[in-house]
């Protein structure tokens, strides 16, 4: 336990927590005996994989169970009242005032037809805590404190009239707007990018010091969890792995699983150079302009190349025309000017013009394998089509270039040929989407955000797997990301997008030596470190006001 | 007070008593509500008023008995995957789906069950109900009961067909002009919008004037007429799918519009689309038997539910209830159909009962 907390009040005590989910019609154990003990003022960092039960925990410490699931052992104490007894009506008199919550997508989270600070009011009001206007006052108050831009006019706009970032945080400033005892942050920094989630980690860094509200900190990063945890309990498949105070967790990790998470960002693929003989580069992006229909341009001159054998990694944040240009590539897009060559020859615009040739050369692997896969067709018939197609292959033979592929991305033959989509985990999906570009046999494959809806775990074997084939079959990739950790360990050169522009581009090796453009030094330091000194040291160096905000227009 | 009604409130309270014992709450608030509504019905209506509740609760009683069964037999004879759908099907489900076999047996059969021949005159007009005719005789002295069972056969039949053709047309267009998009789909949008302005029942009689009222002719105008709604259904649907990742990397591919509509839409598409097709054989049903009615449907002799209600017609003012003999076996049939597309509906939305 951490020293700080020890003489302090406990303020949460789950013991033996056992958690059960309904499926196939029986009850399975999701969550088998946590013990998890917070004192007032303690922040807990929760991590594990995603299917470890960090988000279940965290709903039961408000003595909540999802849909389908049931608390079926142990007790859960708060401040002195047992929860898992209590009437639905108590517990729901601690939700919202003395327990909140603060989940993954403000922007879902939020009701689009009332206004922020409505929304901000209704709990205080409902509890009789206090009147309207007093919590509104409070609200601006807080969204001062937030560092939100115009706080005294932005909680009366409708959610969808500011941005992500800034979301989040009116949504960490309603979680608060009762002055609760504990907060639950169900990752709440996932879905922004690094730069927008600086910003709203400082933000909930100081807040959560300055009322001495606890907090449970549920996260998969843990880099972020680093920065906002006093304690941090790892855990894996329902079970606690180790608990430790932040400091002694990063230095001193007990247990061979935990050990393994903190390897995670180690994997670092030799750096490859553009041949110097002077040939043709693959695929040659040329002062490419591209616009969606009556849109504004989302591509302004945009021009790099890709040669044969290489992975260049195009970072930015969301909305910098990452993948504009893919689809610019792959033909989906027809530029407004400008063009692409394949090889020293200018690809038709239009995917629809291109032979099955040209379309054999360029593949794409997809973000989010759930929607990439037809969930009705068999694997078998997934990864056989485009061999049958491109390759003519029938019978035997296509059965065997199967079992090849499927051998190629380390999956067993037997075991998946006949399976459906649905049936496999997110990294069995992805390692199946790579294996349907490789059928095709191509150059060249576009990796759109191939990791950023994985584990770090899963996704660290998907990217071995990646660095592997290339080595094996001279591929070429176009890597789309904004996790610089991934472009650090896979990438040979770097191409910085912002506001759908090159801003800078070259070698990995140069790109993360300074000096840097401004934005790409901004996206650099943005990216959170295992120190967990790292948050205080960033801010220091930018000044409190304007952390993450240089990166808006 | 009749022996009747004490045995009555006895068992009422008997098993409002047991149900309070056996903690069964909601069982236990129906029985007593209805006891305490009988003590009111009892002394407005008499002995008669609980009677017919009694009836009612016996039939009711008999219904969910007749569905459980049929469930449980579905369940032992089809396959492990199919089984275990089964099991979640609610009993008014299950109720729809005998109901729906009873219907599909009697057609299949018809002419081995209907003791006479549809068209045969064996009594007198309007004869009461005896051994020989057991639902008495029509307007020409037919045996109605021979009528209705060849008439699951006819009108059934052909609301199926009509049905059928709708979806193929419907969802061809719907499926192409998700996946073309632009002028094709522009122009089969307005044509759906052209054939659902004009009203169902007016278009089709004034298209089986013009052409006649042979079965093929009833079968394309019905067929016609609905199609719209179909084409809208699976274009609504398309449309989601088509913006998948997965469509996006077969068109990539270069694959063409068909395989695209064949092997990566139809698979997607069909929970909503089979739901829809029990709705719409409803209204087709509904539809042709309002077209018979109106004497412009299936032509005499051949027997046909809603122009059995119409020749019957006249005898609903001796207050004789044969013409809602027909007429009740539609709305059988329709409720039935609606009680499986209900649970249907609700599996594929992925609702939860909460």
């Amino acid at each position: 336990m951490h020293d700080k907390f020890k003489d302090k009040e406990i303020l949460l005590e789950i013991r033996d927590l056992k958690i059960e989910g309904y499926s196939d019609e029986t009850w399975v154990p999701i969550i088998k005996g946590v013990d998890l003990t917070l004192h007032r003022g303690e922040v807990l960092g929760l991590i594990g994989e995603s299917g470890a039960g960090k988000s279940t925990i965290g709903a039961a410490a408000m003595g909540y169970a999802r849909d389908g699931t049931r608390i079926s052992e142990g007790s859960i104490e708060f401040d002195g009242m047992e929860l898992t007894t209590a009437s639905e009506s108590e517990r729901r008199m601690l939700r919202g005032s003395r327990i909140a919550y603060v989940a993954q997508s403000a922007a879902a989270s939020f009701n689009p037809s009332h206004k922020l600070i409505d929304q901000h009011a209704e709990a205080p009001v409902h509890y009789r805590i206090k009147k309207r206007m007093e919590a509104q006052e409070d609200a601006m108050q807080l969204y001062e404190q937030l560092r939100l831009p115009n706080p005294r006019e932005i909680g009366f706009r409708y959610p969808h009239q500011v941005s992500g970032g800034q979301l989040q945080r009116a949504m960490t400033a309603m979680a608060m707007s009762c002055r609760p005892d504990l907060i639950i942050f169900d990752e709440p920094t996932t879905a922004l990018d690094v730069t927008t989630q600086i910003e709203v980690l400082a933000a909930i860094r100081d807040i959560v010091d300055e009322f001495n509200t606890a907090a449970i900190y549920i996260t998969h990063d843990l880099a972020v969890v680093a920065q906002m945890a006093d304690t941090i309990k790892v855990l894996l498949k329902g079970e606690e792995v180790e608990q430790a105070p932040t400091q002694q967790m990063i230095d001193n990790p007990q247990e061979e699983y935990t050990k393994s998470l903190w390897a995670v960002r180690s994997f670092n693929s030799p750096q490859r150079y553009r041949p110097t003989d002077g040939s043709d580069p693959l695929i040659s992006v040329q002062n490419v302009d591209a616009a969606y229909t009556g849109g504004i341009k989302v591509l302004d001159d945009v021009s790099f190349d890709i040669y044969p054998g290489m992975t260049v990694a195009v970072v930015g944040e969301s909305g910098s025309g990452k993948s504009t240009t893919a689809r610019c590539i792959t033909g989906l897009l027809p530029p407004m000017s400008g063009q692409i060559l394949c090889k020293g020859e200018p690809l038709p615009p239009r995917y629809k013009d291109r032979t099955r040739d040209q379309l054999r050369q360029a593949q794409m692997i997809y973000q989010m394998a759930d929607t990439a896969l037809n969930p009705k067709v068999r694997i078998s018939e997934i990864i056989g089509r485009p061999a049958q197609f491109y390759g003519g292959l029938h019978g035997s033979d296509l059965k065997q270039r199967v079992d090849e592929l499927l051998d190629l991305i380390e999956l067993d033959p037997v075991q998946f040929y006949s399976r459906y989509p649905p049936e496999l985990s997110g990294g069995q999906k992805q390692r199946i989407g790579i294996a349907r570009a490789l059928a095709a046999e191509p150059e060249f494959i576009i990796c759109d955000e191939v990791t950023s809806a994985l584990d770090q775990l899963v996704a660290e074997g998907i990217l071995k797997l990646l660095d592997r084939l290339q080595d094996e079959l001279g591929l070429a990739y176009m890597f789309i990301t904004h996790d610089l950790a991934t472009v650090r360990s896979i990438a040979d050169e770097v191409v910085v997008m912002q506001h759908g522009k090159v801003v800078e581009q070259g070698p990995k090796d140069e790109m993360f030596k300074p000096p840097h453009h401004p934005y790409t030094d901004l996206l650099l330091s943005s990216v959170p470190e295992m120190d967990p000194e790292w948050l205080t040291t960033v801010l220091e160096e930018r000044g409190v006001d304007n952390i993450g905000e240089a990166a808006d227009r | 007070m009749s022996i009747f009604v004490i045995v009555y409130y006895a068992a009422l309270i008997g098993a409002s008593c047991l149900a309070a014992f056996y903690k069964q709450r909601g069982v236990f608030m129906l029985i007593f509500s209805l006891t305490l509504v009988s003590f009111v019905l009892g002394i407005i209506g008499g002995a008669g008023a609980l009677r017919l509740v009694a009836t009612a609760a016996g039939v009711l009683a008999l219904a969910a008995g007749t569905s459980y069964a049929f469930r449980e037999f579905l369940i032992q004879i089809s396959r492990p995957n199919l089984a275990k759908e089964l099991r979640t099907a609610p009993l008014t489900a299950a109720f729809g789906m005998f109901v729906i076999f009873t219907y599909a047996i009697a057609g299949i059969f018809a002419p081995w069950i209907a003791p006479y021949g549809e068209a045969e005159v064996i009594g007198q007009a309007f004869a009461p109900p005896d051994q020989n005719m057991l639902l008495g005789g029509d307007q020409l002295g037919r045996d109605m009961f021979s009528r209705i069972i060849f008439g699951a056969r006819n009108s059934v039949g052909l609301a199926l067909m009509a049905t059928l053709l709708a979806f193929v047309m419907g969802a061809i267009a719907g499926l192409l002009a998700a996946v073309k998009g632009g002028w094709f789909d522009q122009l089969m949008g307005r044509i759906a919008d052209v054939i659902m302005s004009i009203p169902s029942l007016i278009f089709a009689l004034l298209m089986l004037s013009i052409f006649g009222t042979g079965l093929q002719v009833i079968v394309i105008v019905v067929a016609v007429i609905y199609s719209p709604r179909v084409f809208r259904l699976t274009r609504a649907v398309a449309g989601n799918i088509v913006v998948m990742d997965y469509v996006e990397a077969s068109k990539l591919r270069g694959e063409g519009d068909w395989y695209l509509v064949r092997k990566e839409i139809l698979p997607n598409a069909t929970a909503p689309l089979i739901a829809e097709f029990g709705l719409e054989f409803c209204f087709v049903f509904l539809l042709i038997a309002g077209l018979s009615f109106l004497g412009l449907g299936i032509q005499p002799p051949t027997a046909d539910w809603g122009s059995m209600v119409r020749e019957n017609a006249t005898l609903i003012s001796f207050g004789d209830i044969t013409p809602l003999i027909p007429a009740g076996a539609i709305a059988l049939l329709t409720v039935a159909i609606n009680f499986v597309v209900d649970w249907m509906l609700f599996r594929t939305s992925g609702l939860k009962e909460q």
